[in-house]
């Protein structure tokens, strides 16, 4: 498979805070790559590294497998943290610098990205004037100005209304259907199940897991269930065996097996046989969120 | 590099600031030139005596090809004006977060560099043909009769622009280092108007030799004070003589000095975090 994106042990030090330590990774191309990690985790500054604002103190990275960076990031739209615009300027004119700059598109194309993010009828308003969600529609814009092969986000919803992410939801799901490459940092978790096929994450600094999202996410099938007698439903299912654990969780018990052993039939057929009606009876797969928080909790 | 340009001039011209600048120095350059023509004119005017003598000495500091020359001194101390578009140019760029996504959207460390260098040299180059300009306008209207010797002296023009750029220089540096405009500025005019005139005075006071190789000073002296200077008494004379064959050596200093400027910025922008 092409790669997009490579690093090879990336190290970054703030003064005495090590800020990313020893990150490998490749980003497939054609892939949506969520990159996760809580607040302070490095991934803005893994994000300020392969786009050069950043000096790595050690480690290399590579775009498109090419040595020379200026040029393979002209190929690539970026929003990084924050809009950044010359507050004098009206849209129209940031996105001629941004044009001219990266060589993508052109004026008909600048046109066709205000009208993505909805920003057409202020085109000719000064960016000072912009609610802080029309800056980040105007981040966006920019980024997508002349269809990039690439798209590299942080954290894009920033600052937007639930419409307004649900509408990036939906065009960040076109623009990967088109084959396009998306490189997307967010705490939101359920934002990036939904649309990422694979994910990393980062936690101070060091890379715990990355992969594709079946992958990183499916090594156990758990099963919830719940009755009126809990305590009798507990001994019930521990004589029943072939799980790996039991939690109990909001009143209800959630069996974990090793991936594909659940059988929902047979625990129903055990409780029933045992002399306990279940209440509640679903199989789940493991959210993003809770693998996170497992991986990420100390 | 035209492309570096084209961008720099997205930029400016919808810049309220650069066209301030530019109304009050069109309006400042004639003003101050204006205000000492108008003393020349009083003195060669006047009917006594001392008035015809003092009149020989002066000659017509405003006509052609004296204009050049005389225009050239008094407009280089507004050098203050364009300096604070210059500072407000590049500490733009650090409060808009642009001097990083510039760098996001393509742009090597060095080209934004570069982009900054022209910035500095079209205001250099607009300030400088507003006092190319002004002194055409005063060698037409102070002496009709020397309009023929307007090609001589035509070396005010490349040695204007050359002051200007290089201590427009100095203020980029600061912006670029200090980051805030308005910290910069601060720096930036209690150095210019005050430290530097005060070691200036602390020097000759003392008799110490060297305060012409301070940084403002070094370009100042590529263009001394108008010949007629020199026609009051003998030390001032010498004082004039002596300070028009340093002008080449001051051209070469200048030269040396902006070019390790700009060098600085180069290799720091090279090397550091863009945040």
């Amino acid at each position: 498979m092409e790669t997009v994106l490579s690093l090879d042990g990336v190290s970054k030090s703030y003064k005495s805070i090590k800020a990313l330590k020893n990150v490998s990774l490749t980003i497939p191309k054609g892939s949506v790559f969520g990159i996760l990690g809580p607040n302070g985790s490095g991934k803005t500054t893994m994000m300020s590294i392969v786009l050069d604002i950043l000096k790595a103190d050690s480690g290399t990275f590579s775009w498109f497998n090419s040595p020379n960076h200026s040029s393979e990031r002209k190929r690539i739209g970026s929003l990084l943290e924050t809009p950044n615009f010359y507050h004098y300027l009206s849209a129209v004119n940031n996105l001629n610098i941004t044009q001219a700059i990266s060589g993508r598109g052109n004026a008909a194309d600048i046109d066709k990205v205000l009208e993505i993010v909805n920003l057409s009828e202020r085109k000719k308003s000064k960016f000072s004037a912009y609610s802080l969600g029309m800056k980040q529609r105007l981040a966006i814009g920019a980024a997508l100005l002349g269809d990039p092969e690439v798209l590299l986000l942080d954290e894009p919803t920033n600052g937007l209304d639930p419409v307004g992410i649900a509408e990036i939801r939906e065009l960040i799901k076109s623009l990967a259907q088109k084959g396009i490459t998306i490189i997307i940092a967010s705490h939101l978790l359920d934002e990036v199940e939904k649309i990422c096929s694979h994910v990393a994450i980062l936690k101070k600094g060091t890379l715990l897991t990355s992969g594709s999202v079946n992958e990183v996410l499916s090594n156990e099938d758990i099963v919830e269930v719940a009755a009126s007698n809990m305590e009798q439903l507990k001994s019930c299912i521990a004589i029943m065996g072939g799980f790996i654990s039991i939690k109990e969780e909001n009143g209800r018990l959630q069996i974990h097996y090793p991936i594909g052993t659940a059988n929902i039939e047979y625990i129903n057929s055990h409780c029933f046989n045992n002399g306990i009606t279940l209440q509640h009876l679903l199989s789940k797969k493991k959210s993003l969120e809770s693998k996170f928080f497992e991986l990420t909790n100390d | 590099m035209t492309n570096l340009l084209k961008i720099e001039w997205l930029k400016i011209k919808k810049y309220p600031a650069f066209w301030w600048m530019l109304i009050i120095v069109t309006l400042t350059y004639p003003g101050i030139n204006l205000m000492f023509f108008n003393v020349y004119l009083e003195i060669a005017n006047g009917k006594e005596t001392i008035n015809q003598v003092v009149k020989m000495f002066l000659g017509n500091p405003f006509s052609f090809p004296e204009s050049w020359h005389t225009v050239a001194f008094f407009s280089s101390f507004f050098i203050l004006l364009p300096s604070i578009l210059v500072i407000m140019l590049v500490t733009n760029e650090y409060n808009y977060k642009t001097h990083r996504q510039n760098i996001i959207d393509g742009w090597s460390r060095s080209e934004f560099i570069t982009s900054k260098l022209i910035d500095v040299l079209i205001i250099a180059g607009v300030v400088t043909l507003i006092y190319v300009l002004v002194a055409i306008s005063f060698g037409m209207y102070a002496d009709d009769m020397s309009w023929n010797r307007w090609a001589e002296q035509l070396k005010y023009i490349p040695l204007f622009f050359l002051q200007t750029f290089a201590q427009l220089s100095i203020a980029f540096l600061l912006g670029y280092l200090v980051k805030k405009a308005f910290i910069a500025l601060g720096i930036f005019l209690f150095y210019f108007l005050i430290v530097e005139n005060i070691i200036i005075g602390l020097l000759k006071w003392k008799k110490l030799p060297g305060s012409r190789f301070l940084p403002f000073e070094i370009s100042d002296k590529i263009i001394v004070s108008p010949p007629f200077i020199g026609n009051f008494g003998k030390d001032l004379k010498t004082g004039y003589e002596e300070a028009l064959k340093q002008v080449p050596e001051h051209i070469g200093l200048t030269i040396l000095l902006t070019a390790i400027i700009w060098l600085i910025c180069y290799k720091i922008h090279n090397k550091r975090d863009i945040i």
